[in-house]
């Protein structure tokens, strides 16, 4: 209760900082549309010339990637540990942080937050229902309350593999280049994982599960009974991947040696 | 009395890697590595009682930072044992860090973005402070620390010393029992220095706060620690009064003479042979320095006999300053 009473401290206090900053903010928001526009016309123009891609069609696909949006918003809203190495363990900020009573990663979400990236949810919804109407899908009493369930699977998912790559600092003095190459495989999870051969199929599903945020939950929606399993592994993941993420998160901060004044 | 801090045979140890010369050697530190530990502090103890203010000094390096670090459950000890306030600070870490305030000088406490009044009703919310306890306590705190026309201007906009006494309060919200500062007053002016000073005599006389300071500028400690610690190479090498290190190692009085005469270092010798009194000469203000134990019955004498044989310009008695006499430490160490 404690914690999300303090979480809605931080919100109001991150929208007090953002309205005297309308501008920035104002560019923030278009340049994330700009960004989504990019990616969906990308999708357009390969269907331009094929109307199936390993047996998915441009609708299907555009679907997928709509769903994909939401849990990602989620994901780039609340965990901005990107660049975790730089300002916490080089700057030593993190000794600021463990001077407070709330747990450290929790803190770090809360301070970094981006609210503004929610907008792609936004966008991700209005794709998936143009998507959802050219294909002429129904939508079940049930279907809202399973989004909801996988869209905080896939967020899980994502954040727990993005805060264990963080813990590495933990360990390595030096500066990895790990993080914006995750950004980019997590980009395969918005493709139909049976267009990619088996090997990359079984990475993006057991090891770096990103087919969890895009392809696997938007399946059950698609109808396509032979991914349905998947589909309702996708909250399980979610939350074994980030439970295994704070267990390392938990003991790395215990061998934090801190920076130097 | 309750002890607020309990160290024994504290010990951390870091690992740091060496690396070979050239760039052959840069190829082998690819494959194996050669490992190093150092000991940042090795096997200290001390007590701190309840109420208590302690200067914890040492020279760069010397593992004050590290200690600190540990006793705020930063960092967790090699071995040994710490307890803070009755608890182990790294393991009942959350738990336990509301019972301490702690101030890094160089590091901010605060958001950049927001106006400082922000900062601190969300630190209130952080540390479950309830409002008849923060309005009757911070008041007072605002008040003393003159930060009432700072209150609703965002941080990045205050001075040093501006920003350093919204620090101070913010690391005083939840009035803890317990306050560590870290290089308090790096960089602030005078007036800034003085007023922090006297505000952490008065917490610490109304509500009897322990506070354990490390800083470079001993006047700091001078001024408010009766009792110091002084770190060497991550060893206590002194742990008591601040009156009795500068009884056993101010090395006696220095008396200035300047006269008006041309005056050898041989005649003064002589005039003084029957007292132990070492002079030396500074060659370019002609300014003759007497050394002699700390006797003021002593001093006179030299004096008068000085006086009764030379013109006399000026006269000066210095005591050894406490920075001369910790930089002697450093120099010869303890022995």
């Amino acid at each position: 209760m404690f914690y999300i009473a303090i979480f809605f401290q931080y919100v109001a206090q991150y929208m007090k900082t953002r309205m005297q900053y309308r501008a920035d903010l104002f560019v923030e928001i278009f340049s994330d549309l700009l960004f989504q526009a990019v990616n969906l016309i990308f999708i357009i123009v390969v269907f331009g010339h094929t109307n199936l891609l390993g047996g998915w069609t441009r609708d299907e696909i555009i679907f997928i990637y709509g769903f994909f949006l939401v849990p990602y918003a989620l994901f780039s809203s609340f965990f901005n540990i990107w660049d975790f190495n730089e300002r916490y363990i080089v700057k030593g900020e993190l000794d600021r942080i463990l001077t407070r009573p709330i747990h450290s990663l929790f803190q770090i979400v809360l301070e970094r937050m981006e609210l503004e990236s929610l907008f792609g949810a936004v966008t991700g919804i209005a794709v998936m229902i143009y998507a959802g109407n050219s294909l002429g899908l129904e939508i079940s009493w049930t279907d809202p309350f399973l989004f909801f369930l996988f869209v905080i699977g896939g967020m899980l998912v994502y954040g727990g593999i993005f805060v264990m790559i963080a813990c590495i600092s933990f360990w390595a003095d030096a500066r990895t280049s790990i993080m914006p190459m995750m950004y980019n495989i997590g980009n395969y999870g918005r493709y139909p994982v049976d267009i990619y051969n088996s090997v990359i199929r079984f990475v993006l599903t057991w090891v770096l599960p990103f087919a969890f945020v895009g392809v696997y939950p938007a399946s059950y929606f698609l109808g396509k009974e032979e991914w349905f399993l998947y589909s309702f592994l996708t909250p399980v993941i979610g939350i074994v991947f980030f439970g295994i993420s704070i267990l390392t998160w938990n003991s790395g901060v215990k061998r934090y040696r801190g920076a130097g004044n | 009395m309750n002890d607020a801090i309990t160290v024994r045979n504290l010990k951390k140890e870091f690992k740091a890697y060496s690396s070979r010369s050239g760039l052959k050697g840069a190829f082998r530190d690819l494959l194996t590595r050669n490992y190093k530990i150092v000991p940042a502090v090795n096997n200290i103890s001390f007590n701190v009682k309840q109420g208590e203010m302690v200067g914890y000094i040492g020279e760069n390096g010397a593992g004050k930072s590290t200690t600190i670090k540990m006793l705020t459950g930063i960092l967790t000890p090699t071995s040994g044992e710490v307890i803070v306030n009755g608890m182990n600070p790294h393991k009942d870490r959350e738990k336990f860090v509301s019972t301490i305030g702690v101030v890094f000088g160089q590091r901010s406490q605060l958001w950049w973005d927001i106006a400082v009044q922000e900062s601190f009703r969300l630190l209130k919310k952080v540390y479950k402070v309830t409002d008849e306890q923060y309005d009757s306590h911070m008041a007072h705190v605002i008040k003393t620390l003159d930060i009432e026309p700072l209150l609703d201007k965002p941080v990045r906009k205050l001075s040093l010393g501006q920003r350093m006494r919204c620090e101070l309060a913010a690391a005083l919200i939840h009035n803890p029992p317990l306050l560590f500062l870290d290089e308090p007053t790096i960089g602030l002016d005078v007036l800034v220095k003085l007023k922090i000073r006297e505000f952490l005599k008065e917490i610490n006389e109304k509500y009897n706060t322990t506070i354990l300071l490390t800083t470079h500028d001993l006047s700091d400690i001078e001024a408010l620690c009766e009792r110091v610690v002084m770190l060497d190479d991550g060893k206590i090498i002194y742990d008591g009064t601040l009156k009795s290190l500068k009884e056993k190692w101010g090395e006696g009085k220095e008396i200035e003479f300047q006269f008006l005469e041309e005056v050898d270092l041989s005649d003064l010798n002589k005039i003084t042979a029957s007292s132990e009194v070492k002079w030396e000469k500074d060659d370019k203000e002609a300014i003759f320095t007497a050394f002699t134990e700390d006797n003021d019955e002593l001093i006179s004498l030299l004096i008068a006999k000085v006086v009764a044989d030379l013109k006399v310009k000026d006269i000066n008695i210095k005591e050894t300053s406490t920075e001369e006499i910790i930089r002697n430490i450093y120099d010869r160490g303890i022995s």
